[in-house]
């Protein structure tokens, strides 16, 4: 396991930096920053930078978590400052620490969806809403590389363990604690399932953010 | 960031192009700037970030008080659709201010088929297309660049355009453009004044008188304004601003890598290559400045790999104690050097085994031509051994991967010469089944054609595009002589050519055939996802203008070309001695060897350039 972990939050024009890029940006970081990290063995080494599950492009995150083993002791107090210095903006190193919970203890993650509606949230639909993710099943199609025909069925329910829906003027807000893995669930899904089953409460836009990350007990995990 | 920006972004391709905030992306307090300036690369961002001279004016300008320069690409049909409905003008990317309340905005021309997607960034922004519609002070749409060199198809929508290199004239403007704001010049004051400027045209202020046959009578300049214009040059390159601290994107372009630019110009004097003759003279920079600015912008960007760029980079006199000098740092510290445009008749096993040192990647020579003759004609001074003898230096070092450029359709190309381009490729083959270390692993030999592109300012600027017909006959031809086994073959499509042919050497009538053709939707030419030749077609007949005019025709010595008021600091006189020249399948030595008097040199005060040191 990797000694070091950097906990950092993504925002604002950094959303758009895909997961891929996102490592790259990292590993040319740390040279900027001049904090070496072990590099991977091998015919082709390149520093090793690990960030468990990955962002979908254009959420926001407050949560975000990546593993590498800094070289040569530096004192981790430091390292925040000058990472968030060396990186693109949109992206703030807030804490760098050694050791921490396997990756697998990882088990929910915590969402806060925002519907926003540009003539006000529709009468009714944070009721329909929180109907909806309160039904004892709720099977929506999913797009799988695995499946034959493309697509798979899922049930919604059995991944989402807490829903908090609030209406705002214009907006609803959904207070989520979805599956982090194994299998996970993108709330993409949820609203897509919204869209498709309370057409009447169907958003105009729709802002992702990841607030925290959840152990099994639902605590924070780090 | 922009709410409604962020509304869109979801819905389009690659977001992260249109957002800005990379690293080093370069950002100022509004109130604390008093010109701003839109630095517009009219194809996409991961096209635009790759290109050095982008680079290096961003640099130049922000470092200018007051001055706040910002990026701005071209976005992809999706992301245009978007902006379109949801009424987002064109907007820079370091401030996502709209681009028409800049004071200037100036384009980079590297490529005829991107000048659709200048007319249609124009028009993205909100500002009117041509010149004489803009009557206020800002903004004042500017260009440079390569294609410069012919700005007439572009004339009527650009108020002025600078020629040659940048860094130093785009200072002069700003500096003009500030006292014509602080004393409350008009716009044609401004223009005017700005024309006084060297390496400033003013195409407004010149006008245009053309034969019964089309062809251009004369040009003729206004009262007080220069009859020609010579390009800038920077003199001492040594000591010119290099980008060392440059943005490093979040996302891949297509160099994503730090670029170290050796020296500008060529020594080789390739007749049919407008880059050689374009940026004359040779300026090199010292291997001890290179060392140092390959390795601050190294830590600066953390980019781990570096580029030696240059016009023909193994021409560079201190080539390997330079490497030497990079690789004592790269190599610890997991850098990785490569070298484009190698020429292959100095390939060296030392430089080969220095830059493979680090990580091996396949070969890229340009022969040109299959057969001597026509090398000989074109001025390409490598012979068949030369090609042969790197390759079998090549394949013996372990390499298999060989790509080998050639044109089709040069002056006086026969048949015999378009064969001589598989008997070519067979060749390198069997060099590699008698050299190589591993004839188990196979060899991929790639040939790929273009079709020739008569370019002004070259010597070869007064030929005849030979028709698409023609091309494709001898394309045809070559494919039936290309054998199997390891040889791939790729050949240009032959539209995109003909069409850079028309307007490479075009005159301003072709603003109409241009403005019809995007009117007509043409944009982002250069790819075929968009390209559409019929169009294309069907606005020169709108226009009542023939591409054959200006793709097909050979031209008189004494005709005026449209070009003919901008200079290289190369005359024309040299330019026809070299054609005759290559008539006569001479070649003209080097500019190390001989100096044959081009006259680029003149552009210096003290006139002498690195060729003669």
């Amino acid at each position: 396991m990797p000694r070091h972990r950097l906990a950092f939050s993504k925002a604002d024009t950094a959303k758009y930096i895909s997961h891929l890029d996102l490592m790259r940006t990292f590993q040319r970081a740390f040279l900027r920053s001049g904090l070496p990290i072990k590099h991977t063995e091998g015919f082709n080494p390149h520093a090793f930078v690990s960030i468990p599950l990955p962002l979908p492009v254009g959420h926001s995150s407050a949560c975000e978590v990546l593993e590498c083993e800094l070289l040569g002791n530096p004192d981790l107090a430091e390292v925040p400052g000058r990472m968030t210095a060396a990186l693109p903006a949109g992206i703030t190193v807030t804490r760098c620490y050694e050791g921490g919970r396997a990756v697998k203890q990882l088990q929910y993650v915590n969402y806060i969806v925002t519907l926003e509606y540009q003539a006000g949230a529709p009468f009714g639909a944070d009721t329909a809403i929180r109907d909806l993710l309160n039904r004892e099943s709720l099977t929506v199609v999913k797009r799988s590389k695995k499946a034959k025909s493309g697509q798979v069925e899922v049930d919604l329910i059995p991944l989402i363990a807490k829903v908090t829906v609030e209406e705002r003027r214009d907006c609803i807000i959904l207070d989520l604690v979805l599956r982090a893995q194994n299998p996970g669930l993108n709330p993409d899904l949820v609203v897509s399932a919204i869209r498709e089953r309370c057409p009447q409460a169907a958003p105009d836009y729709v802002c992702f953010h990841r607030r925290a990350v959840l152990d099994e007990q639902q605590q924070v995990w780090e | 960031m922009n709410r409604t920006l962020e509304h869109i972004l979801p819905r389009v391709q690659k977001p992260a192009r249109y957002t800005g905030g990379e690293y080093n992306a370069v950002v100022k307090d509004r109130a604390q700037v008093d010109v701003r300036y839109a630095l517009c690369f009219p194809d996409t961002y991961e096209i635009g970030m790759s290109n050095l001279g982008i680079r290096i004016l961003y640099g130049v300008m922000n470092e200018m008080e007051g001055v706040w320069c910002e990026r701005v690409f071209a976005p992809w049909g999706d992301m245009e659709g978007e902006m379109r409905r949801a009424g987002i003008p064109l907007y820079g990317l370091e401030s996502g201010d709209a681009i028409a309340d800049f004071d200037l905005i100036g384009f980079s021309l590297g490529y005829e088929m991107a000048y659709s997607n200048v007319l249609n960034m124009l028009d993205l922004s909100g500002i009117p297309l041509r010149s004489e519609e803009r009557g206020a002070l800002a903004p004042i749409v500017v260009a440079g660049g390569t294609c410069a060199f012919n700005p007439e198809p572009l004339a009527p929508f650009v108020d002025l355009f600078l020629l040659g290199e940048g860094e130093d004239v785009s200072v002069e403007l700003i500096q003009l453009y500030r006292r014509a704001r602080e004393e409350c010049w008009d716009k044609e004051e401004f223009l005017r004044s700005a024309a006084g400027i060297p390496g400033i045209y003013v195409p407004s202020l010149y006008t245009v008188r053309y034969h019964e046959d089309g062809t251009v009578a004369a040009v003729t300049p206004q009262e007080g304004v220069p009859a020609a214009v010579a390009k800038r040059i920077v003199q001492d390159f040594d000591k010119s601003y290099f980008p060392v601290k440059t943005i490093v994107p979040s996302t891949e372009i297509v160099h994503d890598r730090v670029m170290l630019e050796l020296f500008r110009g060529c020594i080789r004097g390739c007749r049919f290559c407008q880059a050689g003759y374009a940026y004359r003279p040779v300026r090199a920079r010292s291997p001890r400045r290179l060392v140092e600015q390959g390795i601050e912008a190294c830590r600066d960007s953390g980019y781990q790999e570096m580029t030696l760029s240059s016009l023909s980079t193994s021409d560079y006199r201190a080539l390997e104690p330079l490497c030497d000098g990079l690789l004592e740092w790269c190599e610890p510290n997991r850098v990785s050097l490569s070298l484009p445009s190698l020429r292959a008749d100095n390939f060296s096993l030392g430089l080969m085994e220095r830059v493979q040192h680090v990580r091996k990647s396949g070969l890229t020579f340009a022969p040109e031509a299959g057969t001597q003759r026509l090398r000989d004609v074109i001025n390409k001074n490598v012979t068949e051994e030369e090609i042969l003898r790197s390759c079998r230096t090549a394949f013996s070092g372990g390499w298999s991967s060989v790509k080998l450029y050639f044109m089709l359709g040069l002056p006086t190309e026969t048949d015999e010469d378009v064969l001589g381009i598989a008997s070519l490729a067979e060749k390198v083959y069997q060099a590699w089944k008698q050299t190589t270390p591993n004839p188990k692993r196979g060899v991929s030999i790639t040939v790929s054609t273009a079709c020739f592109v008569p370019k002004p300012h070259t010597a070869f600027q007064w030929e005849a595009q030979v028709s698409m017909e023609e091309y494709q006959r001898r394309v045809k031809l070559l494919r039936e002589h290309m054998k199997g086994r390891s040889i791939r073959y790729n050949w240009h499509d032959a539209q995109t050519s003909r069409l850079e042919a028309v307007f490479s050497r075009g005159d301003r009538r072709l603003a109409a055939v241009l403005e019809e053709a995007w009117r007509q939707g043409a944009k982002f030419d250069a790819w075929n996802e968009y390209f559409d030749y019929d169009r294309w077609m069907a606005a020169f007949t709108a226009c009542g203008l023939d591409p054959d005019f200006y793709a097909g025709r050979t031209r008189a010595r004494e005709e005026v070309f449209p070009w003919s008021v901008t200079s290289t600091g190369v005359s024309a006189a040299f330019l026809w001695r070299e054609r005759e020249r290559a008539y006569k399948a001479e070649i003209t030595p080097d500019c190390r060897v001989q100096c044959t008097g081009c006259g680029a040199d003149k552009l210096y005060l003290g006139g002498k350039c690195d060729a003669e040191a």
